[in-house]
């Protein structure tokens, strides 16, 4: 019974997911539009649920497959945040019909419902599976718009990604079950601690598992499929899916790499790695890898969704950089820089949404022929993506600080150097984005805001001040997510 | 001590910014006043505070003054540490009077002018912060604050080239940003504890660290002073660095590139003094020959360039370049007449390029043409002192001071500045004197051609004399230059301790 009180927001999710199918199937015309509604109520009750979640111990339930713990109601958290700012966002795009809002919201909610069980999963099986399932939905997401040929690309090619990420797992786990006969996590780590795998099959079960959530997390060599399949697909979902696999890639990377390769120091908050394979070297190479070619991919970008999804690749390399330096306050920076990623990318995409509804391209030399009283959401464009590299003065930046700072107290100065370096390109490549923005305001003639665009210039302004706070409050913030996952259970 | 003049001074003008991005958009002539009047009032009464706080320090005593400590980021040890003394006073009082100035001559912008106002009074902010802060991660993040306002402020208000001048102001900015962050975090990470307060970080701490890099030991302080540098001479025109400046020249309207070139410029000269000498004292000693060539090469440059340009805004720009040489002289001769001759220039230069700035804005608005000359080598203009004599006067004391003449605020900073470093470095001195006689030439043809002589053209004769709002803005800087020229002792008395403590740190 105590199982089903800690499983409360998922059944929520799972409840709501069924209600908005049914009520999609049995409703027609003016109600559909409050199966959005209906959808919100549903996630906000389990916002409630996880929150209230916090206040009790860790604990294992059902059967020891899902563990309740400061990481997994952190990232639920995240994840539900995300799903309603996604609902909320997606409401004025004229890109999704309105005859398929219900689908989408229960596309939404599925991607919800499978990142909430994959964050907290500790059996590889249940990890696999749900990450499975966040795949095939995002196949769905993308292919939303079933007309647009760049649509269906993108569709396809999440498609044929995942299924390959998805082997290379599936064959890593079957890897480890073969020399330990065990699928759960914590069972992994007691045999793996008494008795190490050997280094060549240590190192290959690494090198699969990473590659697999490299895809999930956009980071170096399968970071190349990542671009296309956000620029393809219909813009508010191209801002989901910038943000939910990224994050949910890492939130299971830090699950598996410190409990699968690594093991808690004497001092606590600490890790060190388990077996000979020195793996944080390997992540470093590709944090770096995937921070510089973002980059300087980004540099050359025609696309404005695509200029924004190669930023968003910068961004997993510098979650890489909170990964490797095997402390908490590594993954506290890792979490903070999630938070900030969730506002900034959220708020980017959702102006990108209303240039696509006026322009119908996200081309930058297109970009020039935007009504005046766009003015606004171009600023607020350029200061979400600012704060998402890390512009200094921009909340961003503390984030960015944390990570680099960690990296240099551990020696990696390279990556340090590196890291630096993509941040001022990615600058260069925000500008150049900025700089087509500007274009002739002065000749376009004044005209007064439509009403329409209030409810977005009030969303807009609602998602800066959550990022203002987490700037000015980053030290209790920080504090508090580095104690969310000292809970970590092994 | 327990007023809080600095953070007002930050903070007021700041709601003035966010005041006028949420006024409602209407083309009422009511609303358009409340706009300007909230733009002045606010920028106006962050100025004031900053005056109070020059008035209220104390002479004679280099001791931080107004400090105001609140902790920030406790677990990286951020705080929010402000306070005033000698080698920051001036520019603080640089920028509480060239701001409200600014926005007056911007008064009339036809394009956005909210948005304009609301861009300057976020600068100020950013800027005065930047100048106040004593704490690295504070000083560093007004610093970088300050780069964004101004490339909108060239990207929408510009010429028709403008978006690539901000886009290369945009590039400049970000390495130089970029460079100043890493060398930021090396240094913290370096010390332990760790820290950024600019009083734990100086007396030489730095100077035994080392770090490794791709197997190779290197000395902290050189590393970050090298970065350091580097950073703030992309923000300030250094040769050969400058490219983007004389890009921003040409394109900026002419209060925004005030705004650069009068207060930025010697606001980064400020940052390169404070963050140098206090953290790495040691490299500093065995860096300051290299200053002196970097000036000294800046001087020469930036005066022969001068010589050939048509334009009025680009020829300001080589001027302001050749000054800022100048002023690397004096800070590399470490010798207490050459720096605190340093600091006063800064003031001394950021007045008279404003002066400058913002009248060749005055008669490009009147005549049309940016040139002051043909290809030819012909005037343009000219004659324009018998119709516009107030215009010639102000213009004739901005140029005398540039100049340093004696009995203008140049006159001080410039004979200060070769006095002490003389000793040290005579060639380099006469190196200035020669760029000076060169800086004469080309600053009187110009007003010769502008001024003086025949009138070349019609459009000469559209130039009318000064506005009542123009001579409002105008006047006080000219008065200022004068005073600070007759009267420096007060400001001299304030620098002058500080600047002693720092060389003492040094030697």
């Amino acid at each position: 019974m105590n199982d089903i009180l800690f499983l409360l927001p998922e059944i929520y999710l799972a409840f709501t997911l069924a209600l908005v199918i049914a009520s999609e199937v049995a409703y027609h015309g003016e109600p559909r539009r409050l199966i959005t509604g209906l959808a919100l109520l549903g996630l906000g009750g389990a916002f409630i649920q996880t929150l209230l979640a916090f206040r009790v111990a860790p604990v294992l339930v059902l059967d020891q497959a899902l563990s309740m713990d400061g990481l997994s109601l952190f990232f639920k958290l995240f994840f539900i945040l995300l799903g309603a700012l996604t609902l909320l966002a997606a409401r004025s795009s004229r890109e999704l019909s309105e005859v398929n809002r219900p689908e989408f919201s229960a596309l939404i909610i599925g991607c919800t419902l499978a990142m909430s069980i994959a964050v907290s999963a500790t059996d590889v099986l249940v990890i696999f599976l749900s990450i499975q399932v966040l795949n095939i939905l995002g196949f769905l997401l993308a292919g939303f718009s079933k007309r647009s040929i760049r649509s269906t690309e993108a569709a396809v090619k999440q498609l044929a990604f995942g299924a390959v990420a998805g082997l290379l797992f599936l064959f890593a786990i079957a890897m480890l079950f073969a020399s330990t006969g065990s699928v759960s996590l914590l069972d992994l780590h007691r045999q793996l601690v008494q008795a190490p795998l050997p280094n060549q099959a240590a190192l290959v079960v690494f090198v699969l598992i990473f590659l697999s959530l490299g895809f999930q997390m956009a980071t170096f060599p399968m970071s190349l499929s990542a671009p296309d399949v956000i620029e393809g697909s219909p813009t508010p979902v191209s801002g989901y899916l910038a943000i939910a696999p990224r994050v949910a890639g890492a939130a299971v990377a830090v699950r598996l790499l410190l409990v699968l390769f690594a093991q808690p120091e004497l001092e606590p908050g600490r890790w060190q790695i388990l077996g000979g394979v020195d793996w944080p070297r390997i992540v470093g190479l590709i944090a770096g890898l995937t921070m510089v070619s973002g980059a300087l991919l980004a540099l050359r970008q025609t696309s404005a969704k695509r200029l924004v999804a190669y930023l968003a690749v910068v961004e997993s390399g510098f979650l890489l950089l909170g990964l490797l330096v095997l402390d908490q306050v590594g993954v506290g920076a890792l979490l903070y820089s999630c938070l900030m990623q969730l506002f900034a990318l959220t708020g980017a995409f959702l102006v990108l949404s209303h240039f696509w509804d006026e322009l119908g391209t996200d081309r930058l030399s297109e970009l020039k022929r935007l009504p005046r009283q766009a003015v606004p959401e171009a600023v607020a464009l350029v200061l979400f993506l600012a704060s998402l590299v890390g512009l200094p003065p921009l909340p961003g930046f503390i984030g960015k600080f944390a990570l680099v700072g960690v990296a240099l107290q551990h020696q990696w100065s390279f990556l340090a150097v590196l890291a630096v370096l993509a941040m001022a390109v990615s600058v260069i490549a925000l500008s150049r984005l900025a700089y087509g923005l500007m274009g002739d305001l002065r000749a376009l003639p004044s005209q007064p805001a439509s009403l329409d665009s209030r409810p977005r210039r009030i969303f807009l302004g609602a998602l800066f001040i959550p990022m203002f706070l987490l700037g000015i409050f980053a030290e209790p913030l920080l504090a508090w997510v580095t104690r969310s996952i000292r809970f970590i259970l092994w | 001590m327990s007023h809080h003049l600095i953070t007002l001074m930050l903070l007021l003008p700041f709601i003035g910014a966010v005041f006028q991005a949420f006024l409602p958009q209407t083309d009422k002539e009511g609303s358009k006043s409340l706009g300007r009047a909230t733009a002045i009032a606010s920028s106006l009464a962050g100025s004031i505070c900053g005056l109070l706080l020059v008035v209220g320090m104390q002479p004679q005593s280099s001791e931080l003054q107004a400090l105001e400590v609140l902790p920030w980021i406790g677990s990286f040890s951020i705080s929010y540490r402000m306070a005033v003394d000698g080698l920051n006073v001036l520019p603080v009082l640089l920028i509480a009077i060239l701001f409200p100035v600014l926005i007056a001559a911007e008064w009339d912008q036809k394009i956005g002018r909210r948005g304009m106002h609301g861009l300057l009074l976020v600068l100020q902010t950013a800027l005065a912060g930047a100048v106040c802060a004593q704490d690295l991660f504070l000083l560093f993040f007004f610093w970088a604050m300050s780069s964004l306002p101004l490339y909108f402020l060239i990207g929408v208000w510009g010429g028709p080239q403008r978006e690539t001048a901000a886009f290369r102001s945009m590039v400049a900015a970000a390495v130089g940003n970029a460079l100043f962050f890493a060398a930021l975090v090396l240094i913290y990470y370096s010390i332990e504890p760790h820290t950024f307060s600019l009083s734990e970080l100086s007396g030489g701490k730095l100077s035994k660290q080392t770090f490794q890099i791709l197997g190779a030991d290197l000395s902290v302080a050189a590393v970050a002073f090298g970065m350091i540098s580097l950073g703030l001479a992309l923000r300030a025109p250094i040769w050969p660095l400058h490219g983007w400046f004389i890009e921003v020249a040409e394109e900026a309207p002419p209060s925004v590139f005030v705004a650069i070139s009068a207060v930025c410029v010697p606001v980064a000269t400020y940052i390169f003094v404070r963050l140098t000498c206090s953290l790495f004292p040691e490299t500093m000693a065995s860096a300051a020959e290299g200053v002196v060539w970097v000036g000294g090469l800046n001087l020469v440059i930036g005066g022969i360039c001068a010589v050939s340009q048509r334009r009025l805004k680009v020829l300001l720009a080589y001027v302001c370049l050749s000054e800022v040489g100048l002023i690397l002289i004096g800070i590399g001769s470490l010798s207490a007449a050459g720096m605190v001759g340093a600091v006063y220039q800064q003031l001394a230069l950021g007045l008279g390029v404003a002066g400058f700035g913002l009248l060749s804005g005055v008669l490009m608005g009147r005549t049309g043409v940016g040139e002051f000359r043909t290809e030819a080598g012909d005037p343009v203009l000219g004659g324009a002192a018998t119709h516009a004599p107030m215009m010639a006067l102000v213009a004739g004391v901005v140029v005398v001071s540039l100049l340093g003449f004696p009995g203008s605020g140049g006159f001080v900073g410039h004979s200060l500045l070769m006095i002490g470093s003389f000793s040290v470095h005579p060639g380099a001195v006469l190196l200035g004197c020669a760029s000076l006689l060169l800086a004469t030439y080309y600053l009187f043809t110009l007003y010769r051609f502008v001024f003086l002589g025949p009138e070349a053209s019609p459009r000469a004769k559209a130039i009318q004399d000064l506005t009542l709002r123009e001579q409002a803005y105008l006047y006080p800087l000219v008065i200022l230059l004068v005073v600070f020229g007759i009267y420096p002792k007060p400001l001299l008395e304030l620098v002058r301790p500080t600047v002693l403590a720092l060389l003492g740190s040094i030697q």
